[in-house]
């Protein structure tokens, strides 16, 4: 059970990757077999202690540091879409056992081609806030599944390249679109963010993950005229204040410290358990 | 936790997929039509339908037709008012706009036909509405003015093929804010 649910596991992320991302083929593949091999040999030997460590707590270190990664959807966005360029960093701080604290720091440039609009976001971004690891892991493992919160601010520019006017009753015929070239510099929003996360350990140190995120807009600094169609690092917007996005991150562990785990007594009966 | 992990990622590419459904809500106030309704000009209080008025625009781009009036008609009828309201449009990328008025204009009887004209000046100013939306152009009729009287915010004249004296008696201008199409710009007495 514990073998195939790793697999799956890992496998998942796999094929994560490879639907997203083309450019990540050769990596995440390469990093398969290494994956399943690991678990093997991590998994026999307190299978093999278990029998006779009714007594004999086997000493559980848990790793804390800082892990940083990049969004990888970001990079490669810019590769295959020539209306975009960004690039997204990402890092957390071990804080206890299961929080940590996580900042994201982001640059977009993106061009919106609606109907009748056509504009430019271009700004930096800044997220902060927690982790929740809800998780359990076996043993060494160091896998995530997070729940989190973010307050996010951006400091952007929001370009109005050229629109239409919309006339339902075109008697005199249809207008082109209209040059505008109206730049809107200065602006500034402010969101809050539930963030739901995964981040699988693939190698040692390197995880890969995947996260999404609800946002909330609490400020929203518009342009005169005009309004801001995309935010950097919150995304479109909607109507309402809400707006949605997600990453695919690959992000290196760096650790500093370790702690021990002590809790013998849950120790012992964590293996009756299984 | 194998139900979390998949529900995560179905929900993860969904959000990737998401296709833009934006489209302008018929009801959202966008470009304004100038309104006119028709009066007696015997009761002034009375409103008074006009009977198969055609309105054709004049210039380059107009539809000899006129305007549709009604969508559902038939390829005659459709172009004909009958009520004692009608919106015409002004245009976008002009500060002119001249249109004839030609009452009774199913008639076979000539004589009763009866054609006036008038020509509206206005200045335009765009406005944001919406990402569906786009832009709309709102209009400022300029004010009457008898010292340079071509550039008044409306001027009615007899059409000169015709020369059949005008039907419009009176014209009131109730705002020269030409901004939502729930309200009369233009009153007409006739």
């Amino acid at each position: 059970m514990k073998h195939t649910l790793k697999y799956y596991f890992s496998l998942c992320f796999v094929f994560a990757m490879l639907l997203g991302h083309a450019q990540e083929i050769k990596d995440s593949t390469a990093t398969k077999p290494i994956v399943t091999e690991k678990p093997k040999t991590k998994t026999a030997k307190p299978a093999v202690q278990e029998v006779k460590a009714d007594t004999i707590v086997p000493p559980k270190t848990d790793r804390y540091g800082l892990r940083v990664g990049v969004d990888l959807y970001k990079l490669t966005r810019g590769f295959y879409d020539k209306d975009y360029k960004g690039v997204e960093f990402t890092g957390d701080w071990r804080l206890t056992k299961r929080y940590y604290l996580a900042a994201e720091l982001g640059f977009e440039d993106k061009t919106t081609d609606d109907d009748r609009l056509n504009s430019t976001a271009t700004g930096t971004y800044i997220k902060g806030g927690f982790d929740y690891n809800l998780y359990d892991n076996w043993l060494d493992m160091e896998n995530l599944i997070t729940i989190g919160l973010r307050g996010g601010f951006s400091s952007f520019s929001q370009d109005l390249n050229s629109y239409k006017i919309y006339n339902s009753n075109p008697y005199w015929g249809e207008k082109p679109s209209i040059e505008a070239n109206q730049k809107n510099s200065g602006l500034s929003a402010a969101w809050l963010e539930v963030a739901g996360g995964i981040k699988a350990e693939v190698f040692d140190n390197l995880f890969v993950g995947f996260g999404v995120q609800l946002k909330l807009l609490v400020m929203n600094n518009k342009p005169s005229g005009f309004d801001n169609l995309y935010i950097p690092g919150f995304n479109r917007t909607y109507d309402g204040s809400f707006g949605v996005g997600f990453n695919y991150t690959v992000s290196y562990f760096i650790p500093i410290y370790k702690k021990k785990v002590i809790v013998p007594e849950i120790q012992k009966q964590a293996p009756k358990k299984k | 936790m194998k139900k979390i992990i998949s529900l995560l990622l179905v929900f993860t590419f969904g959000l990737s997929s998401c296709e833009k459904d934006d489209i302008c809500d018929a009801n959202t106030p966008t470009t304004p039509r100038l309104v006119i309704k028709f009066y007696s000009s015997a009761d002034p209080s009375t409103p008074r339908s006009v009977t198969n008025l055609r309105v054709v625009g004049i210039g380059p781009g107009a539809d000899p037709n006129g305007i549709v009036f009604n969508e559902n008609g038939t390829s005659t009828t459709k172009y004909l008012a009958n009520g004692n309201t009608i919106s015409i449009p002004l245009k976008i990328d002009e500060d002119i706009t001249g249109y004839k008025f030609i009452l009774d204009s199913d008639d076979p009887n000539p004589d009763v036909t009866n054609s006036d004209i008038i020509t509206f000046n206005y200045t335009r100013q765009t406005s944001y509405v919406s990402r569906a939306c786009g832009f709309k152009t709102i209009f400022l009729l300029n004010e009457q003015t008898t010292e340079l009287p071509n550039t008044s915010g409306y001027i009615r004249t007899d059409d000169p093929d015709t020369g059949d004296g005008v039907w419009m008696k009176t014209l009131n201008l109730k705002t020269r804010n030409i901004e939502l199409e729930n309200e009369t710009h233009l009153e007409i007495l006739f």
